[in-house]
């Protein structure tokens, strides 16, 4: 497995890894009431938006006109978890490439062509926005912008399509195709999505007790081989140490809160980790507000744990739901393992966290990532 | 050399504009029928262009009539196609550990031809079908595929623009070969939308007429759409159970270009490098490849594009082999035109026969391969690359071989 150098986050809760981790350990939520503008014609009542967001000073602002929201979280993302690694990309940009999960990358772009292009005319549609209005826009603008020439890849699959992006990556070091890889996931917030996921029951809000809250932002962390990480010296934040999938046949947009198939994707994550139950200190639970997920989730966590679970942050709480929230889950463990005052169960060395994911239509994946000493 | 677990084809399953099953669609494919057509999905009068390249028939009669109205027609298309590859490889999800079956397909406009009305209707202060908005998402198609085969193993959708689907096999095959699965349901289903035919049309990168790969006259691509499956599945497993195996999957180069988001490298030094990186990871040479199924849009960028970036990686072995588009047929089928264009490559070393590049009349200096103009060709093919380059500089090249 390979280890997580650097760590990148831009969402409400922090512009750095740094400040994301420590606003939610001390509890912080950026979900707030939707404004009157933004609730239009919504039952949902809340959101966790990232409103003060600026790509500046990093991206100058005539160059930031050229990317759309989701292409500058990501940009920044990536950008920090490069930075943290002290990795130079310019020595073998072939062997460095880049994996991202999504839900809405390319929303606004898309959303925007076709307004005009249904209010005015095809004509009219402006050219300009057509090629952010693919889902692959943000890892591909950070390619561009970081000179990655390695694998580059975006992956849509329900709420787990962080992880999802985890697991490609993990394969693209071990086959050989690269020695490293920014892996994550990035999404934005975008009104007619907000009104799609209202129409079909997907958000909570005043005439729905059990749903989402969506948030935005980008998450990502550097994977390296662990023989040339060592070899550079660099201080690992932790070790990518097993992922666990699972399947259920189901419609797309059905949650199925299978115990069967959550208990699969855990113990398929312990197993590749080579630990047990007992060797995972701390819990990032999937824990969503889709209240039948949540509760499958909890009985299967008691279960395996045999009723004692270890400390559990939950990240959905601060952030909202997004398919980018498994990337959020994940620079959040990383740091946690890096934090010497991390709020683990015991001070057993390695410490190892679990990270659930679980989505509609069936996805479910967990992970589990080690301290390094 | 380690060894390690390979890969091989057991099934096939196709819907496309000039055929809704492989037999029918190689059968076109040889004769050089052109499936690009006035478009008749929505009203494009108001384009620029008419033209595309529909699937005539969507085989979908194991559907129920409500079934038929939850899905989108990528849905229906993909479905019909992962039935037919299932059935021929033997495949049923009764007699198999479901958790060893998974699904990666590339994806794209999805059910995007029906939600885009809703938000039309939005637009105008009017309600929509909210139904029409639950297939939206890429993954959607994935999801049913797994639903309705009752597949549990690993699940995921690859979303690169016109490479989703050749890096949705790569993965497939990943998957495979790093033990996660033994039997990965792989390709991908896209169809047409108002988005893509208005977005390549905005670009000014679409041909009023059909397209012309390849030729000095050509003048952008035309849009296709289309489902196409393929059953990857480990060696020793298919031998054991007797299935059909139509090729070998040798493995891809995935690489970014890093260059421009809709432009390619005109230099062909990144496509060079994506070939070299699915050579090397597949374990040939350069000297064993006899056969390129070629991106080929017919974009004037692409072609010249593609072809110096062939001939850089190759060297005096791109022009002693046969390089051709389909796309002269069958349109570009965007997200999966990977899968599509790679059932073609298992066909072709399988058959020992590679399909033309049709609407070819006028040879380009800047693209001088033997393209195979308009007539299929008898020729033994052990080795073949099938190219796929995207928007966003997505490459992927993947490594088809004859089994045995």
């Amino acid at each position: 497995m390979a280890l997580v150098t650097g760590a990148g986050a831009v969402c409400a809760l922090g512009r750095t890894s740094q400040e994301f981790y420590r606003r939610l350990r001390a509890g912080e939520t950026t979900i707030r009431p939707f404004t009157t503008e933004e609730r239009r014609g919504l039952q949902a009542t809340h959101v966790a938006r990232y409103d003060s967001f600026t790509p500046q000073p990093e991206i100058p602002a005539m160059k930031a006109r050229r990317f759309d929201r989701g292409s500058q979280f990501a940009i920044l993302a990536c950008s920090q978890a490069i930075a943290e690694a002290g990795y130079d990309v310019a020595r073998a940009p072939e062997s460095v490439g880049i994996a991202l999960g999504t839900g809405s990358a390319g929303a606004g772009a898309l959303t925007e062509f076709l307004k005009v292009l249904f209010t005015e005319s095809p004509e009219a549609a402006p050219p300009f926005q057509f090629p952010n209005t693919v889902a692959n826009a943000p890892a591909s603008q950070v390619s561009i912008e970081l000179k990655l020439f390695g694998p580059n890849v975006t992956i849509t699959q329900k709420d787990p399509s962080g992880l999802n992006a985890l697991l490609f990556s993990s394969l693209a070091i071990s086959s050989g195709r690269a020695c490293a890889m920014l892996a994550g996931a990035v999404d934005e917030w975008n009104p007619v999505y907000a009104m799609g996921f209202d129409r079909v029951g997907a958000l909570k809000g005043e005439k729905r007790p059990t749903g989402i809250v969506q948030g935005e932002g980008g998450f990502a962390v550097l994977l390296e081989e662990e023989k040339t990480a060592r070899a550079r010296g660099v201080r690992p934040l932790a070790r990518l140490a097993g992922i666990g999938t699972a399947g259920v046949p189901t419609e797309p947009y059905r949650f199925a809160p299978d115990p069967a198939a959550i208990r699969r994707a855990i113990l398929g994550a312990l197993q590749a980790a080579r630990t047990d139950p007992s060797g995972i200190h701390l819990c990032f639970p999937s824990a969503n507000g889709v209240v039948e997920m949540d509760r499958a989730e909890e009985n299967v966590l008691s279960e395996i744990f045999g009723g004692a679970v270890p400390p559990r942050i939950l990240v959905k709480a601060a952030i909202g739901e997004m398919a980018a929230a498994g990337g959020g889950q994940i620079v959040a463990a990383c740091r946690a393992l890096a934090d010497p005052d991390g709020p683990f169960r015991q001070s057993a060395q390695p410490r190892r966290v679990l990270i659930d994911s679980f989505g509609a239509g069936g996805n479910f994946f967990a992970a589990v990532f080690e301290s390094v000493t | 050399m380690s060894t390690r677990r390979r890969v091989v084809v057991t099934g096939l399953g196709a819907v496309t504009s000039i055929g809704s099953s492989v037999s029918e669609f190689w059968k076109n494919l040889l004769a050089g029928v052109c499936g690009i057509r006035p478009l008749s999905l929505f009203d494009a009068s108001t384009y620029r262009t008419q033209t595309a390249a529909e699937a005539t028939e969507i085989p979908d009669g194991f559907l129920s009539p409500a079934e038929k109205r939850r899905m989108s027609r990528a849905d229906r298309m993909g479905l019909a196609a992962a039935a037919e590859a299932l059935s021929q490889a033997g495949l049923e999800a009764s007699r198999e550990d479901p958790t060893r079956v998974g699904v990666i397909l590339g994806g794209g406009t999805s059910g995007l031809i029906d939600s885009e009305l809703v938000y039309e209707a939005w637009l105008q202060g009017r309600r929509g079908r909210p139904s029409r908005v639950l297939n939206h998402l890429p993954d959607a198609i994935t999801d049913r595929v797994a639903q309705r085969f009752g597949l549990e193993g690993l699940k995921s959708t690859i979303t690169t623009a016109c490479s989703s689907a050749a890096n949705a096999m790569g993965y497939a095959y990943d998957a495979i070969v790093g033990g996660l699965a033994d039997v990965m349901v792989t390709g991908g289903s896209d169809v047409l939308a108002r988005l893509t035919y208005g977005g390549f049309n905005s670009l000014r990168s679409v041909d009023p007429d059909p397209c012309r790969p390849f030729d000095r006259e050509r003048r952008g691509l035309s849009i296709g759409e289309a489902a196409g499956i393929l059953v990857f599945e480990e060696e020793d497993r298919a031998r054991r159970r007797g299935a059909p195996i139509l090729g070998e999957f040798l493995g891809y180069g995935v690489t970014s270009d890093a260059f421009h988001m809709t432009a390619p490298d005109p230099s062909g030094s990144a496509g060079a490098r994506t070939i070299r990186a699915a050579l090397e990871a597949a374990r040939r040479n350069l000297s064993d490849v006899d056969y390129v199924n070629a991106h080929g849009t017919a974009t004037p960028q692409n072609d010249s594009a593609e072809t110096a970036a062939i001939k850089m990686a190759l060297g005096s072995r791109a022009r002693e082999i046969p390089v051709s588009s389909i796309k002269s047929m069958i349109g570009h089928c965007l997200c999966a035109s990977g899968a599509i264009e790679a059932i073609a490559t298992v066909m072709t070393v399988r058959e020992g026969c590679v399909p033309p590049t049709i609407h070819y009349e006028h040879p380009d200096p800047a693209c001088d391969l033997d393209y195979v103009p308009n007539d299929s060709r008898d020729v033994p093919v052990s080795l073949a690359l099938s190219n796929s380059f995207a928007f966003g500089g997505n490459s992927s090249v993947v490594v088809i071989a004859r089994y045995g």
